[in-house]
Formats: C-alpha cells, structure tokens, sequence
C-alpha cells in the first residue's frame, strides 16, 4: 500500500508539472483547450494527493510501524483522534496535508470559475501549481512520507504529549487553512499582472478568498494562544516566539489588505499597493513555514534542523524575483490618477491603519530575524524577547485600535467639520466618560487605561453606526427595530460583518491589556494542609493523588480555593508522566471567570517529604480573548454570507449550467 | 469636486510626508526597543571564549547539563547544576530557583538566560529544547520553563 502512496505522489508532480506548462503555454496563445487541459491535470493532481493521504491515515490507523512516519510520530495506544492528528503532527505529514489543502483549493477556485474570468484563469491555475511543484517535489525528492523502515519498529515513539491536546487537533489545521488560501488571492495577483486585466475584476474575484484566509489565521493563531495557555503551564499565551510569529505576520499584512482594497473599490487607488499585499501576504506563509522547518532561527520549538530551509528560500526567492518582475512591468499601467484629497477621510484613515499594520509586521519581522542579521553584520547572534515586542507593537497597536475608531464613521473624500461632530461627539464623550470612571476605580495611567478607553470609544462609533442604521429604517420603512436592524446587517453584510469583527477586536485588545497589566503572580513550597495567597484568593494544599493507566501516570494537588472566607472551588493541577517519550508534562488547573482566570501549576512534587510547589497566576480578563475570537467568527461569517441578489446569481449560474450545453 | 493639479502635487506631498513620519515612528521604535532589551546569545563553546569580557552582562547560553552536577532542593527551590558541551567539557555553573522545568534532567539541552558573574551564572530562566524527535507543528508555541 505505502508504494501506491508513493507513486500517487510522483504521479502528483507531474501533472502538476504539466499543469504549469500547460497553463502558461495555453494563457499566453490563447489555446482553450490547453487551458482546460491544465484544469483536468489539476483536478487529477487533487485526486492523487487525496489518495497518497488516504494511504497514510490508513497505515497510521492501522499502526503500520514498518512506517518510518507512523513508527515515529503513533503509537498503538495513542488514542484514535491523536492517530488521526498525527497526520500533520510530523514534518512529512504536514507537508502532505498542505498539499491536499492546496489541490483541494485549486479545484474549488477551477470549479467557482469554470464559466468566469477566463481569460485570467490559465495562469491562476498555473500559478497554483507551481506552488503544489514546489510542495510535491519536497515529498518526492527529499522528505518522503511513505519512506519504510530496514526493519519494522516493534512499537511507535508516539506523538509528543504537548501535542496530545484537543486544540492540538484543530489548530494546525486551521492555521493550515490559512495560509494554503492565502494562495488564491496570491494566483489571481500573478494572473492579473500577467496578463494585464489590472481592474477591479481579480479583487472582486478573490475577495471571499482574502477574507476566509484572514479568518482561518486568525482562528489559528487564537486556537494557537489557547493550546499555549492551556497546555504550555507558564501563565501566558503568546511568548512572541518566532514560530507565533511566523503565524502572525501573514495576518497582520492580510489585514491590511482587507481594509486597502475597499479603497481601491471605491476611490480606484493603491493598487499598487494591494497587489504587493497579497504578493507579501503569500511570501510571508512560505517565510512562516521557512521559519518553523529550518531550525534557523532558533526558536526554543525547534532545536532539530530538517535540511529543508534551503529549499524555502530557494523558492521564496523565486517566488520573490517571479513576482517583482511582473510587478515592475506592469507598474505604469497599474497607476491611477486618483489621489487622497484630506487627512480627514476615510480613505487616509485605512491608508493609516495599513501603514501601521505592515510597521508591526515589519518590527516582528526585523525582531524575529534580528538574531541571524546580527550574527552576519557582527559575528555575534544578539537576541530580543518578549519585552521588546511588548514595547513596539504597545504604541502601534494603540494606534491601530483609534483608527479602527475613527474609520468606520468618517466621511469619504473629505470629512467636513459636520460630518466629523456628527460622527465623533458621541463616541468621544463616551471614551472621556469611560476615562473618568476608570480613573475614578484608580485604574493606574498607562497602556491599560488608554486600551480601555480607547476601546468605548471605537465601541460608540460602532454602536452608533448600528443605531442610525437601525433608526433610518425604523423611520422610512416603519420597520419594528429587530427587523430594522436585521435588514439592515442583511442587506450591508460586509460593513456591519466588518463592525463586528472590530466589536471582537476590542475585546482582544482589553483581554491583552488587562492581563499583562494587572497580572498577578505567586509561588509557594507547601505541605499539606499549608496556605498561600494571590491576590484575592486564599489556596490551601489539602492533598495529592496519584493514579496510573497504560498510557500514562498522573500525580495532582487537591488545592481548595478561597475567597473572602468562603471556599469557592478545588483544583487539582497536575504532572503527568508519559511512558512512552518519557517525559513529564504539566497540567494546568484554571477557574476562569469574565473577570480574571485563576491558574494553578503544580511545580514540583517531592515524594519524600510531601512539598508541592505551587505556581499561582491570577489574570484578569483573559477570557474576553476567547470571546473576542467567537465574536470575530461571527462577524467573518456575516460578512461571508452571500446576500440575497449573490444567491439568485448562483442559482441561476446552476440552472444554466443543469441545461444540456452546446 | 475634482482638485486642481496644485492641490493635486501638494497633497500627494503632504501624504508622504505623513507616511515618512509613520515610518520614521516605527524604526524609531524598533531601533530603541533593540537597545533597550536585546541580549547575546552564546553557545557555550563562544561563551567560554569570550566570557571574561561579559561580566556583569544578562545574556543567554546554549549548552549542555552536565552528567552528574545536578542538585535539587524541593524545601527551596533551587537547582544548581553545570552547563557543559555535549561531552561534557568546560563546565560553567549555574543557579536557578524557581519551578525546575518538565524536561530538565542531565545530559538535556538548555538555553541559560541570567547574568554572568564571578563563578557563574545566575539564571532567571532555563528553556529545554523539545526532545529530538518533536518537529513542531506550524504555529505551536515553546515550551518553556521558569517564568
């Protein structure tokens, strides 16, 4: 079975291959019937891949240890929905699940596209395979998922620990999600520089693909934090390593595009700039994937170095020279006449908001490479940690969040000083009220207070966009206010979808705020029956129990929590020891509350005389990061949704297409 | 209302101006945020070398524990052991109190960041790598220790 694996992939490459050339070769001459040649290769591409990855979970479930990868990365006791996750658990699967994403979206976008922009699709397809080259010729030539073992393994090494974790189970896969369609938009940027159709039909085409890119990098790299915080046991859940990083910077310029592009719909400016958004959005998920498969940078993560960075920047430079070469042929044509007319507008307030995005992915990036510069220019590696992207990206992002205020309400063109009273003097009293009262509670000046405040502020333009929205209806249709108001995010899903993905952002920003300002932390050696304190809790250290199965053993600290005399839970952090990768892991213990987690790790644990250390945090206001990101989903799908006139589209689009054709 | 070109060319200026101050901001903040928390990183081979010039200085080593020099005090907390290469040569002691890492144990590799001072290191974290085995997945975070 694995040689079939094998082969599906080899046979992958080249009609991967041939899709590249028949693609090109089929654009340029303007043959159709080399262009659908090139779609048929791409489907079958897909149905390979699907193949190859249905022999590995298959050799994976059924423990086939004559595997390298299933020996190296499954156990026979690893629970089934592990097994399953081990397929992008290891290096070789991952990059096996990156191409069935890719293949799978190639197909979609051939599929949405059969009867549209033809003229661009020979090289969007061309384009996608090129890409899947890249990532077939990495399984074919130099990491081979189906590579056997001399001798059969008696028993697998198991999947790390860390990793055996629900959200170990959905997060790479959405992260995965992200990136591999930050693609699309990146195939339909090629096609358009390639062939000269620079007009708003190729953002039209992919703007549901930038958004659903956007949406699954956000929920990855949240997902992400939540398995950091949960699993990881150090009180946090972002340590800016370069791994997170490498996450964070395609979200940040993919962001910025969001916003940029509604510029360029509207006002026929910066497409320049659009297209290198997308052009940088797409280098930097190469660059992320560089980053956590080379070992260059180290990372506290990957101290293994897989040989494979070469290749990354072998084909990030590729895709580099490929694109800044299209991009300066094209450049006077991309060109428009139209020019911002004032600082007060809209237009200037997204071009703002773009400019400090990609400065916080530019300062990232200069962060996260800084290490190997330094060690080039001067011989010397010279690192920078959390506190350094703690101070840069503090201001920036306060930046950001006041101008995620002042976009949605200001006028077009040119704010007249009407427009900007009857915009903003709501809001901003509402900030000063917020401000007054926080200084009141003697919240302490600082990047907390101004979050907060700032935070009211861009809540009071949304609200009051909602209200006069909800208003208007009410006033001329004689509507009654929840159907007002449901007509009205229905028939606008894109700009009140949008306002609640920025109602979601604010409570991130209050959630990153409060819990690195006020985070209170303690540690304590106890025996039974002792106390220790954090902040307003008492705990007390009533006992430990132990306990023992096949796969592993467990030891926990029964500790009773108490506030203002009464006792309001019992948590029982633990240490778990794996059998099989010896490793300890820690276990954390949290009471989460809307107003602050209670997070509990037992430290140490000595038999002999019966000390547990422990590790106690309190931080506030970390659950408004979750909620945040549930807010956000829901904003992205109310702006995804397709609104009642793009339904009749499709429908009729399906109806033609049931009709026999030719 | 379309602007006139005179307004057009002064606009344009006064939006690049705005766009350099932006930049200038954000360099400006990168390059004192460097200054401010930036620190070496050694390997323990480079450090030993170079160490009697890092007196005093907060930084981080990468290197080996020692077979054998680990001792552990569960009453304190305080773990103090020897950083080597992998075979074990030149040894720098090390101290650290605080929770000892999941996977610390003797022949591990960690990274030390502390300060150097007479007679050793004063840690304020030990990072362990992730065993040899573990590639990690794209976007997990670092396990780490201490605090």
């Amino acid at each position: 079975m694995p040689e079939v694996g094998r082969l599906a992939v080899c046979l992958a490459l080249l009609f991967a291959a041939y899709g590249v050339l028949a693609g090109v070769a089929g654009g340029l001459r303007r043959r159709a019937h080399l262009v659908r040649s090139a779609e048929h290769a791409a489907y079958a591409v897909f149905g390979l891949v699907v193949i190859a990855t249905a022999i590995l979970l298959r050799a994976l479930l059924r423990h086939d240890f004559t595997l390298e990868y299933v020996a190296a990365y499954s156990s026979s006791t690893l629970p089934t929905q592990y097994t399953v996750a081990a397929l992008w658990g290891g290096q070789k699967g991952s990059l096996l699940f990156w191409s069935l994403l890719l293949t799978l979206f190639t197909t979609i976008v051939q599929v949405q596209n059969r009867e549209r922009n033809r003229a661009l699709m020979p090289f969007v397809t061309a384009t996608l395979m090129t890409v899947a080259v890249f990532f077939l010729s990495l399984l074919v030539f130099v990491t081979d998922p189906f590579e056997r073992l001399p001798v059969a393994a008696r028993e697998g090494a198991d999947l790390n620990p860390l990793l055996q974790n629900y959200w170990m189970m959905i997060h790479p896969p959405s992260l995965y999600t992200g990136y591999v369609s930050a693609s699309v938009p990146f195939a339909f940027a090629i096609a358009a520089l390639a062939t000269g159709q620079l007009g708003d039909q190729w953002t039209r085409s992919v703007r549901r693909w930038a958004l659903f890119s956007w949406a699954f990098l956000s929920l990855g790299n949240l997902l992400g934090a939540r398995w950091a915080y949960e699993v990881l046991g150090w009180g946090g859940y972002w340590a800016w390593d370069p791994v997170e990083n490498a996450a964070f910077m395609p979200w940040l310029v993919s962001t910025a595009y969001l916003h940029s592009v509604m510029i360029q719909e509207k006002r026929d400016m910066l497409r320049v700039w659009n297209v290198v958004l997308v052009l940088l959005t797409f280098a930097l998920t190469i660059f992320g994937t560089f980053l956590t498969r080379s070992g260059v940078i180290s990372s506290v993560h990957s101290f293994t170095q897989s040989g494979l960075g070469p290749f990354f920047i072998g084909f990030l430079v590729f895709v580099l020279l490929v694109a800044g070469g299209l991009l300066a042929y094209r450049l006077p044509e991309l060109r428009t006449p139209a020019t911002m007319e004032s600082f007060l507008s809209r237009e200037a307030a997204f071009l703002f908001n773009n400019l400090v995005l990609v400065g916080i992915a530019f300062a990232v990036f200069w962060g996260t490479v800084f290490p190997v510069l330094s060690e080039w220019v001067r011989g010397v590696k010279i690192t920078v940690g959390p506190p350094f992207f703690n101070r840069v990206n503090a201001p920036l992002g306060l930046v950001l969040l006041f101008l995620a205020g002042v976009g949605p309400a200001i006028a077009w063109r040119r704010a007249s000083p009407r427009n900007l009273r009857r915009a903003f003097a709501g809001p901003v009293a509402a900030g000063v009220v917020a401000a007054a009262a926080l200084a009141l509670a003697r919240v302490p000046l600082g990047y907390a207070f101004a979050t907060f405040a700032l935070g009211v502020f861009v809540l009071g333009t949304i609200g009051q966009e909602f209200w006069r929205g909800m208003r208007a209806r009410q006033a001329m249709l004689h509507e009654s206010a929840p159907r007002a108001l449901g007509r009205l995010v229905g028939k606008n899903r894109r700009r009140y979808g949008g306002y609640l993905i920025h109602v979601g952002v604010v409570s991130i920003f209050v959630a990153i705020a409060g819990s690195n300002a006020f985070r209170i932390e303690a540690q304590e050696t106890l025996k039974p029956g002792d106390e220790m304190v954090a902040g307003k809790f008492r705990l007390r250290y009533e006992r430990v129990t132990s306990e023992e199965n096949a796969h592993l053993s467990r030891l926990a600290a029964e500790v009773s929590v108490w506030r203002d005399g009464r006792q309001i839970a019992t948590l029982a952090p633990e240490k778990r020891f794996y059998k099989k990768p010896q490793q300890p892991t820690t276990e954390v213990a949290m009471r989460s509350t809307l107003g602050e987690d209670l997070y509990l790790v037992l430290g140490s644990y000595d038999p002999p005389s019966g000390l547990v250390t422990l590790q106690a945090y309190v931080n506030p206001l970390v659950s408004w990061l979750w909620i945040g990101g549930v807010i956000m989903a829901g904003g992205t799908l109310v702006t995804m949704w397709p609104s009642a006139a793009e339904r009749r589209a499709v429908a009729y689009e399906l109806g033609r297409a049931q009709v026999p054709a030719e | 209302m379309p602007l006139s070109q005179g307004a057009r060319v002064l606009n344009r200026r006064r939006f690049i101006v705005g766009a350099a101050l932006i930049a200038a901001a954000v360099s400006y903040l990168v390059y004192a945020g460097i200054r401010t928390t930036s620190m070496y990183y050694f390997e323990l081979s480079e450090f030993v070398a170079r160490r009697d010039a890092l007196l005093g200085e907060t930084l981080r080593v990468k290197g080996w524990v020692k077979q054998g020099s680990v001792s552990w005090d569960a009453h304190t907390n305080e773990l103090a052991f020897e950083l080597a290469t992998k075979d074990g040569g030149s040894p720098v002691p090390v101290a650290y109190r605080g929770i000892r890492p999941d996977m610390f144990s003797e022949g591990r590799e960690v990274v030390v960041e502390g300060r150097y001072q007479q007679g050793g290191l004063a840690a304020r974290q030990i990072m362990t790598s992730c065993p040899s085995k573990y590639e990690p997945a794209v976007g997990g975070a670092a396990p780490r220790a201490g605090s």
